[in-house]
């Protein structure tokens, strides 16, 4: 990850390109309308300006794509990249379903075994704690976007970055808002 | 054996401590010899394994013997899977060894500043050290045993080389085990200890450095999440990260509904934007500053703890009255200067406005 500054910058311009696009289809949105024209636009800018590196900002533009009538502005704010970013995406989120089942099918043959070899208070102790740590770990899966088709440890990776780039995504918002705040209180 | 000896002098990063145990070794390297230049198990030693240990441990180590074998050629021969090998250190329990050799409580710390020869001397060094020939077998064997399992962790720790969040977490911990080891080129090893009744295979040594990978990543989570330091366990962390995602993504939603509500018509056309108002928004700033509402916003005050803004660095251009300004205010109100937009930010949006010359037109119109 670059500088968090250059990164405030990168998507800062792509969110401004986003949001004019959106103002520009649209002529009168309301309230919710255009929170979420917002936020969509935040959200796609923020995974472009990280460079589609990571799962979760290809999953995120994945997701977003989706959609047929978000599709004009996730490939405005992708610009040039739009086509490779999203052969990218759309091949990771194939090669991750695939991977996924293969390993629940490992994940039942293996835990069938396992079972049988423990002692009986063992399995008590550990299967508790066990039981804890992966309840919040879905929990975690679900809120990072393409998080479900993770294993542990890339996981962990990736909630990192993710929160390193919610945190710019933030800053920048806030900026904004305050500055157009004072704009309209003016 | 010469060619090894010379392979010790050269290395000569613990020389003291090979020059201590050179006749120990001179008496014990036809033992290691086996190991070393990967020869078919020595046949007139395996007897005496079988014979000292029981069966179990025994065919414990024909099978990390063959791991052993699969792996070496990845090594491009055995000189230099001799010469790569990291160093560790290897500590026993004399009472678990004399029990059982799969009892054994050792803990390894790779290094790949040391050489093997090193390794071995202070294995022997250990098994010097205790009173009964049975003991002493038993942690040569021990010794040729978790050889191997070295042998399968270096690899490991190879793969995790890549990953530099690792290597980060990794720093701290190497600087507490220096004591033993003479100097650390790069701190990449993978600290794994096998507790009793532990699996001491490839596999469950995979399991193993894969959970060390996971809590070493858990750690530098646990430095980005505020408020997560004090707390220990695994689920509870989770726990902490989650809110702390949660909070973020809510703070997103809530500041995208502000910006909807205070933009009706979605225009954020900087042009107008900033090139206009700018000027008199500047002008309105201190009765701007003691307006309730801007007090009021709890999303702004949890940033101002967590997060201080970046330092203002100014317009890249001659709007010095602005910065004074804003900086003068700032000081007496932090709100101030973090309502002020982020101006390292703005001057990358030239493509879609030409603000810049528009302002300072009006600043030399302004204030000259």
């Amino acid at each position: 990850m670059g500088p968090p500054s250059s990164i405030k910058k990168k998507f800062l311009k792509k969110w401004i390109t986003g949001l004019q696009i959106c103002s520009s289809s649209k002529e009168n949105m309301s309230l919710f309308e255009r929170k979420k024209a917002i936020k969509l636009s935040a959200d796609v800018a923020m995974a472009s300006a990280r460079n589609a590196t990571t799962c979760w900002s290809r999953a995120l533009i994945a997701n977003a794509s989706k959609d047929d009538n978000n599709k004009i502005l996730v490939d405005h704010i992708l610009g040039t990249e739009s086509e490779r970013l999203k052969k990218a995406s759309i091949g990771s989120v194939m090669c991750n379903n695939k991977r996924v089942r293969s390993k629940k099918i490992l994940k039942k043959s293996c835990s069938f075994r396992r079972v049988k070899k423990m002692a009986p208070q063992m399995v008590l102790a550990s299967s508790i704690a066990k039981r804890l740590v992966k309840k919040r770990t879905l929990v975690l899966k679900s809120l990072v976007p393409g998080g479900e088709a993770m294993d542990e440890s890339s996981l962990i990776e990736e909630t990192l970055d993710y929160i390193i780039s919610l945190r710019a995504q933030i800053d920048v918002m806030r900026r904004l808002a305050n500055a157009s705040e004072h704009l309209n209180l003016k | 054996m010469l060619q090894c000896q010379d392979f010790f002098a050269g290395n000569g990063t613990d020389i003291t401590v090979l020059q201590s145990q050179r006749a120990i070794l001179t008496r014990q390297l036809p033992q290691w010899n086996y190991v070393i230049d990967n020869k078919p198990i020595d046949s007139s030693l395996m007897p005496q394994f079988r014979g000292s240990i029981n069966n179990d441990s025994a065919i414990r180590s024909m099978e990390a013997h063959h791991c052993f074998d699969h792996i070496l050629p990845d090594f491009g021969g055995c000189q230099l899977g001799v010469t790569e090998f990291p160093g560790d250190k290897v500590s026993f329990t004399p009472s678990e060894i004399a029990t059982s050799s799969i009892d054994m409580d050792h803990s390894l710390l790779l290094n790949s500043s040391r050489p093997l020869a090193t390794v071995a001397a202070a294995v022997v060094a250990e098994a010097k050290d205790r009173d009964s020939p049975l003991t002493q077998k038993t942690a040569n064997m021990t010794g040729g045993d978790s050889l191997k399992k070295r042998k399968a962790e270096f690899i490991m720790a190879e793969d995790s080389k890549e990953e530099s969040i690792e290597r980060e977490a990794g720093d701290c911990q190497t600087s507490s085990n220096t004591s033993k080891v003479s100097e650390v080129q790069k701190p990449d090893y993978i600290h794994v200890r096998a507790r009793r009744g532990q699996a001491t295979d490839s596999h469950s040594l995979a399991e193993r450095a894969r959970r060390e990978k996971i809590s070493k990543k858990m750690k530098c989570l646990q430095d980005l999440v505020p408020g997560c330091n004090k707390i220990t366990g695994k689920a509870g962390m989770l726990d902490e990260i989650i809110n702390y995602v949660q909070s973020l993504q809510r703070q997103i939603e809530f500041l995208s509904m502000k910006l909807a509500a205070l933009n009706p018509r979605l225009d954020f056309n900087l042009d107008s934007f900033f090139a206009k108002e700018f000027p008199a928004y500047v002008a309105s700033f201190p009765t701007a500053a003691t307006s309730p509402s801007e007090m009021a916003n709890l999303a702004y005050l949890h940033y101002n703890q967590t997060q201080e803004g970046d330092p203002s660095s100014g317009i890249n251009m001659a709007v010095n009255p602005t910065q004074i300004e804003s900086q003068r205010i700032a000081s007496s109100s932090m709100s101030v200067a973090e309502a002020y937009p982020d101006t390292s930010c703005f001057p990358q949006v030239q493509p879609l406005s030409t603000w810049e010359t528009d302002l300072q037109n009006l600043y030399h119109r302004e204030f000259h």
